[in-house]
C-alpha cells in the first residue's frame, strides 16, 4: 500500500467524523478501554511508588549491612538464658564477629537510651542512641559541622554529643558546636551536627528506619549505663559478600550466645530480594488484570466495528467502485476502529492520573507517575485496536462490491 | 443464499469500440446491470474473458484492478450511491483517495472544474440529502468523469428523473462522448436510447437484437 500524507489525513479526518456522528454510541463502546487504561496506569503508579519507597528504606539501612537485634526477653526466656549463659547483646559480640568473619569490613554497636534533655524546648525529647565510632560510616551518614564520635571519647568516657540536623534546627542558635546540653544529670558538649537524610517518619512490619535527623548521639559504653546493647550493625565489605557474611554472623552468635534467640538478625538485601519477588507477583497479577481488562474492552470495540461495518455495507460498495482496493478498505475500518482506542486509552491516562494523584493526595499513597506508566497502557490500546478491529476489517474488504453496492 | 446456480449471462460477446456511445436495452432481470459491472470490473464472470485494449482484465491483483477502476472507469448507478455524510465536493473528490499520486492542488482544480461542467458551482458544500435528484445525478456524473477515465458507464442513469431532468444529464453524457469518451449507458426508455449512437438488446442473458 503505497502511502500519501494528505489522503492518510483525509482517511484519519473521516474517520473521526464518522465517529462524532455516533458520538454516545462511540463513548459508550470505548469505556471498556478507558477503564482497562486507567487500572493499568493505577497499577503501574502505585507499584513503582510502593517499590521506590522499599528500594529506598532498604538502602538507607545499607545494602552491605546485616543488623543483629537484641530481642526483649519473657521472663522464662531470661531464666533460661541465665542457665545457658548467654549475656545478652554486647560489645563483644561485634569483636567476636569482626575477628571471624574475614569479609566483614566493619561492624557498629548502638543502645538506645531513654532520658531527657533538659534546657530545651519541653515538647522535644529526641530519642538518644550511645553508638561506636564506626556508625557514621556504616550508615553512610555525613557531618553538617564539626566532628562524629571518636574511638578516644569512648575510651577516654567524654562526656560528647552528636546532634541530628533537625534538633540542631529546632534548638535554634542556643545549641552550638561547643555548647552545653544536659542530659539527665550529665553535663555533654556538642562536638558535631550531622547532615539533613532525606527520611520518612513511616514505618513498615520488617523495617524500620531511625531517622537520624531527630537523635541525640553520645559516645558507647559511658559510666553507670548498661552494657546490653539494642543492635550490632555488621558491614561486609562487599555486596556480593553480604549472604556469606550474614550465614557466618548466624554461626558465630549462635555459638557466642549458646543458641538463646534473645537477638534477631535482619539483612537487607535478602528483604530487597524479597521485594523484587513480590514484585515479579505483582507484575504477573497487573498484567493479568490489564489483559483481562483490555480483552474485555477490545471484545467491546470489535462489536462496535462489525455493527460499523454492516451499517456501511453500502459505503464499502461505493468506495469500491470508485476504485479502492481491499486493503484500503481494511485500511479505513482500522484507521477507525484505533482512533476509537487510542481516544479511550487516552481518557483512560487521564482519568488514571488523575485517580493517582487524588489518591496520592488523600491518602498519602507513594505514587510514581513516569513516562512508562503512560506509553505501556497508550500502545496497549493502540495494539488493541488493531488487533480487534481487523476482524470487522477484513470482513468489510471481503464483501462482494456488487451485492455491498445493492445494500440497503 | 447461492443454493442454486443462476447463469445471468449466457454467451455475451460484444465489442465495443472507443469513442462509442451505447445503449443497453431490454427487460428487466435480463442481465443488463451484471454485463455492466463485468465491463466495469466490479464482477468477476464464472467463464469467459474480457479484454480492455487488449488486455485481459481478470488476471491482474484486486489492486491493480481497483486502481485500473479508479482511474479508467466511471460509474454511475440509477439510485446515485452518492455517500450522505459528504458534501458535494468532496463526494466529487473521492476517486482521488483511490488513484496515484496527483498533487492537492491539482485535485481541487479537476474537481471544481468537472463540477462547474455539470453546472453545480453554488452546491459545492451541500450534502447530498440537501440536493435535488437531477442534482445528486449530477454529482454523481461528476464523480464519475473527475478522474478523466476514457469509459462511463451508466445504470439506468435517468431513472429516478422526471424527463425534463433527464435531458440535462442526457447532455453531460452527449458532452462527455464528444469530447472522445465512451459511454456505455443502461436504459428502459427508448427515447433515452435514441440519444445513443447505437442500441443493444439483452435478453435472458444473451444479446436479441445486435447493435446496429
Ligand atoms: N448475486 C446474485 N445471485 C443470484 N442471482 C443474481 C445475483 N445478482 C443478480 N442475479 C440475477 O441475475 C438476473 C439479472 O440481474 P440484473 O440486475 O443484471 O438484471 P437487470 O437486467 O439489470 O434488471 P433491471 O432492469 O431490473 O435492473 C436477475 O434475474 C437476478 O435475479
Ligand atoms: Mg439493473
Amino acid at each position: 500500500m503505497q502511502f500519501h500524507p494528505f489522503k492518510f489525513i483525509s482517511i484519519c479526518s473521516l474517520s473521526f467524523r464518522n465517529l462524532l456522528q455516533h458520538r454516545l454510541r462511540s463513548a459508550l463502546s470505548i469505556l471498556g478501554i478507558v477503564c482497562g487504561t486507567m487500572s493499568v496506569i493505577a497499577m503501574i503508579c502505585i507499584g513503582e511508588g510502593a517499590r521506590q519507597k522499599t528500594v529506598a528504606q532498604i538502602e538507607q539501612l545499607g545494602i552491605r549491612n546485616i543488623y543483629i537485634k537484641a530481642l526483649p526477653l519473657s521472663e522464662t526466656q531470661k531464666q533460661k538464658a541465665g542457665d545457658r549463659l548467654s549475656p545478652g547483646l554486647h560489645t563483644g559480640d561485634a569483636e567476636r564477629i569482626e575477628k571471624g568473619c574475614p569479609y566483614v569490613s566493619e561492624t557498629a554497636c548502638l543502645k538506645e537510651i531513654r532520658a531527657s534533655v533538659m534546657g530545651l524546648n519541653a515538647d522535644i525529647s529526641p530519642p538518644i542512641a550511645a553508638v561506636s565510632s564506626s556508625y557514621l560510616s556504616v550508615l553512610n551518614l555525613s557531618l553538617y559541622q564539626g566532628r562524629f564520635i571518636r574511638d578516644l571519647d569512648i575510651q577516654n568516657k567524654n562526656p560528647v554529643c552528636v546532634l541530628g540536623y533537625r534538633i540542631a534546627e529546632k534548638t535554634g542558635a542556643k545549641v552550638h558546636i561547643g555548647e552545653w546540653l544536659r542530659i539527665e544529670n550529665k553535663i555533654f558538649t556538642v562536638v558535631g551536627i550531622l547532615r539533613q537524610t532525606a527520611q520518612k517518619r513511616e514505618e513498615n512490619a520488617a523495617i524500620s528506619v531511625r531517622n537520624c535527623n531527630e537523635m541525640i548521639f553520645v559516645p558507647i559504653n559511658m559510666p553507670d549505663m548498661e552494657k546490653d546493647l539494642t543492635e550490632i550493625i555488621v558491614q561486609a565489605e562487599h555486596a556480593d559478600r553480604v549472604v556469606l557474611s550474614g550465614k557466618m554472623t548466624e554461626r558465630i552468635m549462635e555459638v557466642s550466645h549458646h543458641q538463646v534467640d534473645d537477638y534477631q538478625m535482619l539483612v537487607p538485601l535478602e528483604l530487597l530480594h524479597q521485594a523484587q519477588k513480590t514484585r515479579r507477583i505483582f507484575t504477573v497479577v497487573l498484567s493479568a488484570i490489564a489483559g483481562i481488562s483490555l480483552l474485555v474492552g477490545g471484545i467491546g470495540i470489535m462489536n462496535i466495528m462489525l455493527a460499523t461495518v454492516s451499517e456501511r455495507t453500502k459505503e464499502i460498495g461505493i468506495r469500491r467502485a470508485v476504485g479502492a482496493a481491499k486493503t484500503d478498505i481494511v485500511f479505513q475500518f482500522l484507521i477507525e476502529s484505533v482512533i476509537l482506542t487510542s481516544l479511550g486509552g487516552t481518557a483512560g491516562v487521564v482519568v488514571g492520573i488523575g485517580a493517582v494523584r487524588l489518591l496520592a493526595f488523600m491518602a498519602e499513597w507513594d505514587t510514581v507517575i513516569n513516562l512508562f506508566s503512560v506509553i505501556l497502557p497508550l500502545s496497549m490500546s493502540v495494539l488493541a485496536g488493531v488487533f480487534f478491529g481487523l476482524y470487522p476489517a477484513w470482513q468489510a474488504a471481503c464483501m462482494d462490491p456488487v451485492s455491498a453496492l445493492r445494500h440497503e | 443464499m447461492g443454493n442454486k446456480d443462476v447463469h445471468v449471462l449466457r454467451g455475451i460477446d460484444l465489442l465495443v469500440s472507443k469513442g462509442d456511445f451505447l445503449s443497453i436495452m431490454g427487460p428487466s432481470g435480463s442481465g443488463k446491470s451484471t454485463l455492466l459491472h463485468i465491463l466495469g470490473c466490479l464482477d468477476r464472470p464464472a467463464y469467459g474473458e474480457y479484454l480492455l485494449d487488449g488486455r485481459n482484465m481478470f488476471a491482474g491483483s484486486d489492486r491493480e484492478l481497483s486502481r485500473f477502476r479508479a482511474e479508467h472507469i466511471g460509474f454511475v448507478f440509477q439510485s446515485f450511491h452518492l455517500l450522505p455524510m459528504l458534501n458535494v465536493f468532496e463526494n466529487v473528490a473521492l476517486p482521488f483517495q483511490y488513484s496515484g499520486s496527483v498533487s492537492l492542488r491539482e485535485q481541487k482544480r479537476r474537481v471544481k472544474e468537472v463540477i462547474r461542467q455539470v453546472g453545480l458551482e453554488n452546491r459545492m458544500l451541500h450534502k447530498p440529502a440537501e440536493l435535488s435528484g437531477g442534482e445528486m445525478q449530477r454529482t454523481a456524473i461528476a464523480r464519475a468523469i473527475v478522474m478523466n477515465p476514457g469509459i462511463l458507464l451508466a445504470d439506468e442513469p435517468t431513472g429516478n428523473l422526471d424527463s425534463e431532468t433527464g435531458e440535462h444529464i442526457l447532455e453531460i453524457f452527449k458532452k462527455y462522448n464528444h469530447a472522445g469518451g465512451t459511454v456505455i449507458m443502461i436504459t428502459h426508455d427508448r427515447e433515452v436510447a435514441a440519444h445513443a449512437r447505437s442500441c443493444m438488446y439483452i435478453k435472458d442473458g444473451t444479446i436479441a437484437v445486435p447493435s446496429v
